[in-house]
């Protein structure tokens, strides 16, 4: 309310400010030459005391004061011969009306186009001393504190869900990492830490990852998360049948009404080789296995999924061009590749990949057995 | 509140100009007071309208207020509190602000200072102010609205480009914009002077001081500009032909030719029409130089928006102001008296040649700019035209100019003594010489085009001293007669002098620089020494630091002259974290004034480093011209009967009181 009573006046003052001329009687212009006359006469001033102070010869300023001079007369002419002016009486009405209307037509208009009344200011120092639940704020202030003392694992834990949280997994990874640097394994910290990994790699899960998950699960045995993502590691590596078993060990054990089920139960029908199983096969180690794409996938068509599916290898594709040195990328592409039937492309990509990873290290020697499994065949060149 | 009340302050203030556009200028034409006066009311409330939205967007970054989407892009809670001001006009939006505030802070000067104007001159001058005002609040409004807000306001800011954290360039923009803007007065002269179709004779009292007081701050904004290129970017280059440095150099071009037909115009009364034509010009400049900047048609450390919707607005603002202002030229200025005459050797004759030259020199900058984006969009070709180009051309027509400047103080107005003023140059070009065989022996077989250029310099500092020299009379009066003389000299006459002399001490910088200059290249671990510019360097080691937003890595060096230890060097990069950019702070010693110029590379694995080293001859001679011009200009203002601009009325004071006699 002040707010507005503020613009109000604002807007009151300035139309006030503009119609005090609008409102005075009218006085006489003059005519503009009489303006020049002053000009030279001072032109003249000004010639008399350089010469006085000699800085200018006499003659020159002879000559000098004989053209201003001539300028002189020919303004005062000019003065005389010019019409008087005539004062005007009226028609400002005109003008007075332009003002009080568009000041205030065109301050509102625009204003509401492009202005948030409601917002109020906000500057940090009040937020920082106030935050209530101003999430960002609570992050930042929490920032700032491990800026000043990164050793603090308190305020790694505290943060890493948030971020996790705010979709800012990267950092969520780097959090839970320091938390369970600084404070230990808790299965919190080591889930939350490799949901981030998992996350962070696109859906994809990492050795770190599944490290963290063991980590967990001799924690707290049977724990149906941990359980869930090391079968679908299984999955991703292309170890169906011992993947199928996991699966198939986390409905045996769970509860009936439990929620994660239909989501194993799609992995073991894929698994099975049911219906479209080529195209799903590949659409679950890809996509974010707990996320949407999942639930986008299973009302897709098959067409669809499979435009879905090549959209991923494509952005993955571009991620390893920039970052060759990701191991688990190129197990993913070359598997995704024969997937989608593209046995060149998948050579391809082995061949990069080897080129990366040397096939006489552990990695090269997991690419080529993918590729055995896969029926592929490593360039000769690369070997 | 503060916000939300600084942006409606902007929207009227828009209001108000329209009504400033409008209003003032039916008053001319009806000779109506009433209706003109509202121009001047109306410039004083947009001004304070302007000042009060500008502030508010200060006092947001100040309090690091995320909530305004400028601030969290452009901010960081943590930066030191000169660059929460600076990071106001350190972007896009905000400077745009900046831009219009200075227009309507000129606008009021006018208001202000204009009692003394023909009524119909400054509210025409107003009205043609408020119509650039108007067009670029409604720009900012419509496409850069600094005063965007966030409703789910974050909790940190994006950070100041790392590059803009620097003290320069916390006074770099508003400089070169006071330059910028303050020629937008000379064009509302010019456009009131066709709109009336008559010129009068307190127009160039008028212009010329604003053309004074914009050109000592576009010099003031792009030698500043240029010294923070040399020593922020770390390859110890200070001018680049970079296009928006060009954007901003023909301006300056065409600024100084108004300068000195604006002289030629209040003295004589001649050149009207051209010195009309040219203040059009040079704003007309500045307004491309924005279009340039701004539109993302470059791309450059300045372009802090490549938004094309922004880049057709401008280009429209452009089109209608030039083409209007052109076109206006066109119809009116065949009405318009053309002026007094004078012989081709004369004072105004040296001072066309000077406009000639310098408008052709503008001309070659633009065309080199301009033509690869012309050709890219015609054909498609990508080309570049470098630095080869510039110093060729601009080169060469610089160089009858400097030879023809210490002559131009020495001919009398009207009608000249050409070989009078040789002969009095006579000394000038001596010491030229003397000067520039002695620079030639130091560095004994360097290049003789630098002996040639060092000797210009010398030649232009001498000749313009020539002219106090001559006008003091000594030698033919006795010592206290010439000291009288020249303290009874007009101010304007020692600006002259100054800002020549300027022009001379930046030549012989620029030709130093180029042809003395030493660079080594070279990988050096801790204990290692090099030699550069008779100097001997020592490194002596990495040290890591933490700065509020950024994390640097130093360099330490000794700096010894045949084994006496003389100084030390600090050279470092940054790292901002929140932009995850590094910068580079070069170190930098100076010897008199030539520099010592050190700059960290890369590490190498065997915990070497890789260091630039440059030594750079008499660099500082090239800003310490800068400074003699700005001073010129400076000095030149303050001439009280410049200043003036026209007399006070008869009828308030029978007589015009002047300056007090000397």
């Amino acid at each position: 309310m002040l707010f507005w009573i503020l613009v109000a006046t604002l807007t009151a003052a300035v139309a006030a400010v503009l119609l005090l001329p609008l409102l005075r009687a009218a006085a006489t212009a003059e005519a503009p030459q009489s303006h020049d006359v002053e000009v030279y006469r001072d032109q003249l001033e000004e010639l008399k005391r350089d010469e006085k102070n000699g800085l200018i010869s006499g003659d020159d300023a002879n000559f000098a004061r004989a053209e201003v001079a001539r300028r002189l007369l020919a303004a005062t002419d000019a003065v005389k011969a010019a019409a008087p002016v005539q004062p005007l009486k009226r028609g400002n009405r005109l003008a007075q009306l332009a003002v009080v209307l568009i000041l205030p037509a065109v301050g509102l208009c625009l204003y509401l186009q492009t202005g948030n009344p409601d917002v109020p200011d906000a500057p940090l120092a009040a937020r920082l001393a106030n935050p209530g639940d101003d999430m960002n704020i609570l992050i930042a202030r929490a920032e700032q504190q491990l800026v000043a003392k990164p050793e603090d694992g308190a305020g790694w834990d505290v943060l890493a869900p948030i971020y996790y949280r705010s979709g800012r997994v990267e950092e969520a990874a780097v959090a839970f990492r320091n938390a369970l640097r600084l404070l230990g394994d808790t299965p919190v910290r080591l889930g939350g830490y490799a949901e981030s990994l998992i996350a962070l790699s696109g859906g994809l899960v990492t050795n770190e990852a599944r490290d963290a998950l063991q980590k967990l699960l001799a924690i707290v045995p049977g724990d149906p998360r941990a359980q869930f993502y090391l079968a679908l590691a299984l999955k991703q590596e292309g170890k169906m049948p011992e993947a199928l078993a996991a699966f198939e060990q986390i409905v045996s054990t769970s509860p009936a009404d439990a929620p994660w089920l239909p989501l194993v139960n799609e992995h073991i029908a894929s698994l099975k080789g049911d219906t479209p199983a080529a195209a799903q096969q590949a659409a679950t180690p890809l996509g974010n296995p707990t996320g949407d794409d999942i639930a986008a996938a299973k009302d897709m068509t098959a067409g669809d999924r499979t435009a879905m599916i090549e959209g991923m290898v494509g952005s993955l594709a571009e991620k390893l061009k920039t970052d060759p040195k990701n191991f688990e990328g190129w197990m993913r592409i070359i598997r995704s590749y024969s997937v989608l039937g593209r046995k060149d492309k998948a050579a391809d990509a082995l061949k990069q990949g080897l080129a990366a990873f040397p096939a006489d290290g552990s990695e090269g020697k997991q690419l080529l057995v993918l590729a055995g499994e896969l029926g592929l065949k490593a360039g000769g060149g690369v070997e | 509140m503060i916000i939300e009340l600084g942006h409606y302050a902007l929207v009227l203030a828009l209001a108000t100009s329209l009504l400033q556009a409008v209003l003032p200028i039916i008053g001319a034409l009806r000779n109506d007071h009433a209706l003109m006066e509202v121009g001047t009311v109306a410039a004083k409330a947009t001004f304070l309208l302007m000042a009060l939205s500008f502030s508010a967007l200060t006092y947001a970054h100040v309090t690091s207020d995320f909530s305004v989407q400028n601030v969290w892009e452009n901010s960081h809670s943590q930066i030191p509190l000169i660059y929460k001001f600076s990071g106001v006009w350190g972007n896009h939006e905000g400077s745009m602000l900046l831009w219009v505030l200075i227009l309507t802070f000129f606008s009021a000067l006018v208001a202000v200072f204009g009692d003394n104007l023909p009524e119909t001159l400054k509210a025409n001058v107003l009205a043609v102010q408020a119509w650039i005002a108007a067009s670029f609040s409604l720009f900012i409004l419509l496409t850069s609205n600094p005063f965007n807000r966030l409703l789910d306001a974050p909790g940190e800011g994006k950070d100041l480009n790392p590059v803009l954290q620097d003290i320069g360039l916390a006074i770099h923009p508003p400089l070169l914009y006071l330059g910028y803007v303050g020629f937008s007065v000379c064009f509302s002269f010019a456009i009131a002077a066709l709109i009336e179709g008559r010129i009068d004779a307190a127009w160039a009292r008028w212009v010329r001081p604003w053309t004074l007081a914009a050109w000592t701050c576009l010099t003031a904004g792009i030698s500043m500009g240029s010294y923070w290129a040399y020593y922020e970017l770390g390859w110890g280059g200070w001018w680049f032909w970079d296009p928006v440095e060009n954007a901003s150099f023909i301006p300056w071009l065409a600024g100084t030719a108004l300068l000195h037909s604006a002289l030629v115009m209040e003295k004589r009364e001649a050149l009207k029409i051209w010195t009309v034509l040219l203040a059009i010009m040079t704003f007309s400049m500045s307004l491309l130089g924005t279009f340039l900047v701004r539109s993302g048609v470059l791309t450059s450390v300045h372009a802090f928006a490549t938004d094309p919707e922004r880049g057709v607005f401008i280009l429209v603002i452009l089109i209608l102001f030039i083409g209007g202002a052109l076109s206006l030229f066109a119809f009116r200025a065949a009405h318009l008296k053309a002026g007094g005459l004078f012989a081709p050797i004369s004072r105004e004759g040296a001072l066309v040649l000077n406009n000639l030259i310098l408008t052709t020199a503008a001309a070659t900058v633009l065309i080199g700019t301009l033509y690869p984006l012309a050709l890219e969009a015609v054909t498609g070709a990508k080309i570049s035209v470098g630095p080869p180009f510039f110093n060729m051309t601009f080169g060469l027509l610089m160089l009858p100019l400097m030879l023809a400047v210490p002559f131009g103080p020495l001919l009398a107005w009207k009608r000249g003594d050409l070989l009078g003023a040789g002969q009095r140059l006579f000394a000038a070009v001596a010491v030229g010489l003397v000067v520039g065989s002695a620079i030639y022996y130091a560095h004994n077989g360097g290049p003789i085009m630098a002996l040639f250029g060092v000797a210009l310099g010398a030649y232009m500092i001498a000749g313009s001293l020539t002219e106090i020299f001559l006008r003091s009379g000594l030698g033919k009066v006795t010592g206290a007669v010439a000291l009288r003389r020249v303290s009874g000299l007009p101010r304007s006459v020692f600006g002259t002098a100054l800002a020549h002399i300027g022009l001379g001490v930046t030549l012989i910088g620029i030709v130093a620089v180029t042809a003395f200059e030493t660079e080594h290249i070279v990988e050096m671990k801790p204990g290692m020494t090099t030699d550069a510019g008779g100097y001997t360097l020592r490194f002596d080691g990495l040290r890591n630091g933490n700065g509020p937003n950024y994390s640097e890595e130093s360099g330490h060096f000794t700096v010894s002259q045949s084994g006496l230890e003389l100084a030390e060097v600090w050279s470092s990069k940054r790292f901002y974290t929140a932009r995850q950019m590094p910068t580079t702070e070069a170190g930098i010693r100076t010897f008199g004034l030539s520099q010592l110029y050190v700059s960290l590379g890369d590490d190498m694995k065997d915990g070497g480093v890789v260091v630039r080293i440059w030594w750079k001859p008499m660099i500082l001679c090239i800003w310490l011209g800068t400074v003699f011009m700005m001073a010129g200009g400076a000095v030149s203002l303050s001439d009280r009967r410049l200043r003036v601009g026209a007399p006070a009325r008869a009828k308030k004071q029978k007589k015009p009181v002047l300056e007090p006699a000397q």
